[in-house]
């Protein structure tokens, strides 16, 4: 019974080798079951986006290892989630799995289903839970999107809310559940086949930690779990020291929606460091209260897109877990956008637009309070490119809905690298796929006419953000594709860090067969025809530095590889090319000296 | 008299089989600027050891297999061919665009990738093709020939032409095929659905990018090959291994060269498969997982129910780094861990093995070349597993005291332990990231290493496989006697072979049986016309057809092979539905039995068989001195321990060893714990009970 697990106090001492040992096998655990779940999902949003994550979580509810999920899911969430597990179920028996999607125990939010699984050894006792999140196609929600942004509470969401509810006992699924599910959920059957594939990567991660206590035994594990952290810790503290001591308040602004009651919401973050303690902490209580809309963050979202925003600045080889976590002092606010919202709030867009906004707020100020270190902005998510789309495919006479991914933002550029060219936005961190536009074409009854970057998108700096991409998609003859975003970045583009720009914003509209332009809002579900051709350009991301200070050869290769104008390096770039495409350098430091 | 070569990035191995059928093992420096000067010297270093000139054991060849990485290479060092490619108007960034995905999501110092092609070799020209075949839109001629003027005036050598959807409907590539023969004669062009007929434009577009580049290279060096070989009296056949684990002539593999870039690797299963089977008297019929240790990366591939899976996620380079070929080649799972891989303790006391590696030069410290780092081989030395005076059968002096240096100061120190903990804690972290890279490609491809046999290959295979073999609960390692030159020796017995594909999306459910049927037919075709052409001289030929399926709205497909089946009627489509449904279990532990299944992709496979009877077995020097020496060697758990060193060649057939033990070769030494048992079978093989 997991009541007896507090008495699982480490008795055991590893040395640097052991330690090592177990940290590969436990991500070994992970990445088994992430294989698992890639390879047998059902939905695009699964299997071809990889829009999920597996993770371990200790007895007290810890994060153990981040490795190869998608970092908005699993810096906190898994830990809050599996609090609430033991909460609601005090008894936790061998062969039990719950559902878990409740934003407001912990879940991300209502469209990431989570399958809790505890790892339960023969005397009943309780001692890791294995965690499968997966962003599902549809929840049932009144609307068809899984990202609700005019929502003005979960009940106008409408998605079944699962707060850690028993869906497995014994092994086997309580059919109580799943038939409620099928009964809201569009695409019953792909949902099915996804929740299917979640219970197997669990069970294969529940196998795989019991293997591990039969090889080393439980209090072996339980010894590396407080000394693995502990040993984050030092290498958080590490590499908090290598930055000065600063204190910087930076904003990030998303822009207004109707939900927002038409105003932008600006996101303030304010970071301090005290390397001396090898600390860092960010406020985010000084922020505007929740609105009657579905951009409000879910208290999962806020700890873990300020984390995005930390680790995203520092030495990227220190372990994200619990140990490191340590380090970060966060501060926030009940009924807060970004604090803790509660119920009803809606939060079904929360792993996204605002989020987003958070961790660059965060990533701009380390970037003033340390030259050399944070991140410019990365470019937003959820413009049509990236949409829910649903209806019925007249070549089958099918029902489908499915997120679509075929083409995402840049990644803002760092002191070190220029931008991520698929970032899809900064919870995601580059790890979602795109959609070739073939299977696009097979799964879905549209035509994607033009994929291809646009040419001066890209935030300038020393280096440069990723640019941004042109999308132009119809619906095959006789289909209705209802297309439902939620695009941030069109106002406030993606800025840039330590003088690099702003990069282009995202941009929307319909083409008639005749020309004629209507423009799309920024959170809509549009129903397209093959009358009209859906434009979606997405934003690319900010620059780091001066754009005057850029490598003159790398404006060359982006010129002649056609990312830059001419006319560009020369005004922004201060870097002197002839229409042959041949660098003047002499001309490049006469101009970049008249620049100064 | 057969001559099997494999050009490696260390030593170019050679394998003679005489007219007897007996081995005989090569190895000479392999020579990176002209790598067929590596391959005829190690042939000269077999004519020396026979007492023969070049020219004489050259006329008595009839059969020259080769392996080669100079593709592969050529491809990392940028040294492929300028090369265009020519797409859809509006996705002139597919090489760009790729597929997305990235290991490191906190790793900002990481440069995107660029693009196969550069943007400015691209060119997109009006056309487009829909899902069902159909045309929307015709070629304009008139962008195909402003490309063609731009390629000329670029001086571009080869050219790569992928258009969406051209695997459902090829008529604008083959118009596209010939502007080319007529405005660009003697240019070399791949075309995507000829290549690759797979759907995913990237992929498609990818293989045929990387096929087109290396054309103009890959002909010379065939061409310059055959030659020499020719020059120096060779009469006989030229075949090269290809990355599906088969060998096709040189001159036919010219045409398509994306197939030999991963020749050599790919031979190691067949090797594998075949040394891991031939002693399974009571006819288990296990499966196999051949791991080959080289000095830098250790490769590990499978043989599933006596077939070398395939995969389509071949790499060049780091996985969403490097360039994926998109092109069916044997699944190997590479890591950087060998005998070269360093061990270091990081500022929070963690012990690390690898990914960095000392390689050849300057080596663990033990070669004395100036390395001062601790490697997997140091630890072995310090261990007693290698004896410094007996390293390669003594051709090289090692430094036993120059491993224990660096030991103690870079890892016992830091982690407070003593020299021979730290020793054994290199070998066993350097173990456990082994273990890893098996267990990554037995869980793709649904192989359970508790009930499978371990083949260790590769020189260095014999220091830690039995680990291995303990920490996976392998049933039975196998060390076969030409451990050491594997994939030569499984060159010796490959078949000629070649796959052809086509892509076909059909439903289980609403089922196209007389499309599926034309196309078999026409598979079968193609088939029967290698047969004819290249098999001709065969002792025995198959063609076996598989799928690559999954269920509905799954993107991942799995290989299910078509057994004994020619045309498909309800019954044979129920049987690959019930087989889909099993694999799907064995893979994932579970399976949908209400779904529909979708088949996306159609292969055949051909093979020649061009041997009649079993490989050959290794010439030996003959001893009897069984017990050579003893020694102390170290062992985690049981401490110092003395050991019998015994001498492979002299070891009596079938009788049963215990541990703990080192059995030594000219080639290789291979380490026995304490509580296992060893024997040396009939064939050669040295089986090992962990």
């Amino acid at each position: 019974m997991s009541s007896n697990t507090k008495s699982l106090a480490p008795k055991v001492t590893l040395d640097g080798s052991q330690l090592s040992i177990l940290n590969t096998r436990f991500e070994g655990v992970s990445k088994k079951m992430s294989n698992t779940l890639l390879r047998t999902g059902r939905s695009g949003v699964l299997n071809r986006a990889r829009d999920f994550s597996c993770c371990v979580v200790t007895h007290n509810n810890e994060l153990l290892n981040a490795v190869e999920s998608l970092p908005i899911h699993v810096l906190s969430g898994p830990d809050l989630m599996a609090k609430t597990m033991i909460a609601y179920h005090p008894t936790l028996k061998k062969g039990d799995a719950f559902l878990h999607n409740s934003p407001y125990h912990g879940c991300s939010h209502a469209a990431d289903h989570s399958i809790l699984m505890p790892v339960i050894d023969d005397k009943g006792l309780h001692h890791f839970t294995v965690v499968a999140k997966a962003h599902q196609a549809d929840i049932g929600n009144s609307i068809p999107t899984t990202y609700f942004g005019d929502a003005k509470d979960v009940y106008q969401e409408g998605a079944l809310i699962f707060p850690a509810t028993k869906v497995l006992e014994n092994y086997h699924p309580i059919e109580d559940i799943v038939r409620m599910c099928k009964m809201r959920i569009r695409v019953p059957d792909q949902w099915h086949g996804d929740f299917m594939a979640m219970i197997g990567a669990a069970r294969i991660g529940e196998q795989e930690i019991l293997k591990l206590a039969e090889e080393f035994g439980w209090d072996t594990l339980h010894a590396f779990e407080e000394q693995w952290f502990n040993y984050s810790e030092t290498l958080m503290d590490a590499a908090l020291k290598q930055l000065p001591e600063g204190y910087f308040t930076a904003t990030s602004t998303h822009d207004a929606m109707e939900g927002t009651l038409g105003n932008e919401v600006k996101i303030q973050a304010e970071v301090s460091i005290d390397p001396s303690e090898g600390t860092v902490s960010v406020d985010l209580s000084d922020n505007p209260d929740c609105l009657p809309c579905g951009l409000n963050v879910s208290e999962a979202c806020v700890r873990t897109s300020a984390m995005i925003g930390i680790f995203n600045s520092i030495d990227h080889q220190v372990p994200k877990n619990a140990g490191s976590f340590r380090r970060i002092q966060l501060t926030l606010r009940e009924n807060c956008i970004v604090g803790i919202p509660n119920h009803p709030t809606s939060c079904s867009a929360a792993t996204t637009n605002v989020s987003d906004r958070i961790a660059n707020a965060v990533q701009i100020a380390i970037s003033e309070i340390a030259e050399g270190y944070g991140m410019a902005e990365i470019g937003s998510n959820l413009p049509p490119s990236r949409g829910v789309f649903s209806g019925i495919d007249p070549r089958t006479f099918g029902a489908f809905i499915n997120q679509v991914f075929l083409g995402s933002s840049g990644g803002g550029a760092s002191p070190n690298a220029d931008g991520w060219f698929h970032y899809s936005h900064a919870g995601n961190g580059g790890m979602g796929f795109i959609d070739s536009v073939e299977l696009a074409e097979l799964y879905q009854p549209i035509i994607v006419n033009h994929r291809e970057i646009v040419r001066d998108s890209e935030g300038a700096g020393r280096y440069r953000g990723a640019p941004s991409k042109r999308i132009e998609f119809t619906a095959i003859k006789g289909a209705q594709v209802d297309v439902a975003f939620v695009t941030d970045g069109i106002d406030n583009p993606p800025q840039g860090a330590a003088y690099g720009e702003s990069s282009q914003g995202a941009s929307q509209y319909l083409v008639d067969k005749q020309g004629v332009i209507s423009t799309l809002g920024n959170s809509e579900v549009t129903n397209l025809t093959s009358e009209y051709t859906l434009v979606s350009v997405t934003c690319g991301g900010g620059g780091y530095g001066k754009a005057t200070s850029r490598e003159p050869k790398r404006v060359l290769l982006d010129v002649i590889e056609g990312v830059v104008s001419l006319q560009k390096a020369k005004d922004t770039y201060a870097v002197h090319i002839s229409e042959q495409l041949k660098l003047d350098e002499i001309a490049t430091e006469q101009l970049r000296r008249s620049y100064r | 008299m057969r001559f099997a070569t494999d050009t490696g990035g260390t030593f170019t191995d050679l394998v003679i089989e005489d007219d007897q059928g007996n081995l005989h093992m090569y190895k000479s420096p392999t020579t990176p600027n002209d790598p067929v000067a590596g391959v005829l010297n190690a042939l000269q270093v077999a004519a020396d050891d026979m007492g023969l000139s070049l020219d004489a054991l050259m006329s008595k060849g009839d059969t020259f297999i080769h392996g080669t990485t100079h593709a592969l290479n050529a491809i990392i060092e940028g040294q492929t061919a300028k090369t265009a490619f020519i797409t859809t108007k509006g996705h002139k960034d597919i090489l760009l665009m790729r597929e997305g995905g990235r290991l490191e999501p906190f790793n900002h110092a990481q440069q995107y990738p660029a693009p196969y092609i550069p943007r400015s070799l691209s060119y997109a020209v009006s056309e487009r093709i829909h899902a069902d075949g159909n045309i929307q839109e015709s070629l304009k001629e008139s962008d195909v020939l402003e490309a063609i003027e731009a390629i000329k005036s670029n001086k571009v050598e080869a050219v790569s032409v992928c258009l969406l959807w051209s695997v459902v409907n090829p008529t604008h590539e083959l118009e596209i095929a010939k502007l080319l023969e007529q405005h660009l004669p003697g240019i070399p062009y791949s075309l995507s659905h000829q290549l690759n007929p797979v759907m995913r434009e990237y992929r498609r577009a990818s293989a045929t990018s990387i096929d087109a580049s290396l054309k103009p290279l890959m002909s010379s060096y065939l061409g310059g090959l055959t030659e020499r070989l020719r020059n120096a009296n060779y009469k006989g056949r030229i075949l090269v291994l290809t990355s599906q684990g088969g060998m096709l002539d040189a001159e036919l593999l010219a045409q398509t060269p994306i197939q030999v870039l991963n020749s050599g690797p790919a031979m190691a299963p067949v090797a594998g498969g075949y040394y891991g089977s031939v002693d399974d008297i009571e006819g288990k019929n296990r499966d196999i997982i051949v791991a080959d240790t080289g000095g830098t990366t250790y490769d590990v591939s499978l043989v599933r129910n006596g077939v070398i899976p395939l995969t389509r996620e071949m790499w060049i380079g780091k996985p969403y780094l490097g360039h994926i070929t998109g092109f069916p080649s044997v699944d190997i799972t590479s890591v950087g861990a060998g005998g070269g891989s360093i061990a270091w303790v990081d500022a929070g006391g963690i012990l690390h093995v690898g990914p960095q590696s000392q390689g050849a030069k300057p080596g663990p410290a033990c070669y004395n070349l100036g390395g001062d780092k601790a490697t997997v081989t140091d630890a072995a030395v310090a261990l007693g597993y290698i004896d410094p005076d007996f390293f390669l059968g003594g051709k090289m002096q090692l430094d036993g005291e120059a491993s224990k240096r660096v030991i103690q100061q870079n890892v016992a120190n830091k982690l407070g332990i003593s020299l021979l903990q730290a020793s054994a804690a290199i070998i066993k972290l350097a173990t456990e990231n082994m273990a890893q890279a098996i267990i990554d490609i037995t869980v793709n491809q649904g192989v359970d290493p508790t009930q499978s046999v371990l083949i260790g290959g590769g020189g260095a295979a014999g220091l830690n496989s039995i680990f291995i073999a303990r920490r996976l609960d392998c049933p039975e390692l196998i060390v076969p006697e030409v451990g050491a030159t594997m994939s030569a020796a499984g060159a010796t017995i490959a078949d000629l072979s070649a796959d052809y594909h086509r892509a076909l999306f059909v439903r289980s459910n609403d089922f196209d049986f007389e499309s599926a049927n034309i196309l078999l037919s026409e598979l079968y075709s193609q088939c029967q016309a290698f047969i004819d052409a290249s098999g001709q001289d065969s002792f025995e030929q198959s063609i076996e057809f598989s799928v690559e399926a999954r269920y509905e709205n799954q993107v991942w497909e799995i290989d299910i092979p078509l057994s004994n089946i020619l045309i498909i009627g309800v019954d044979e489509l129920n049987q690959i539905v019930e087989e889909f449904h099993r694999s799907h279990e064995r893979l994932f532990s579970f399976s949908d039995p209400n779904s529909a299944i979708e088949i996306v992709n159609w292969s055949a496979k051909v093979r020649c068989r061009l041997r009649s009877e079993h490989a050959g077995r290794l010439v030996e020097e003959q001893s009897d001195n069984l017990l050579m020496t003893k020694r102390k060697t170290y062992f985690d758990g049981y401490g110092s321990v003395e050991t019998p060193i015994y001498r492979f060649s002299a070891m009596p057939i079938d009788k049963i060893f215990k541990g703990p033990a080192i059995v030594e070769s000219p080639f290789t030494s291979i380490v026995v714990d304490p509580v296992a048992t060893f024997t040396r079978s009939l064939t050669g093989n040295l089986i090992i009970k962990p």
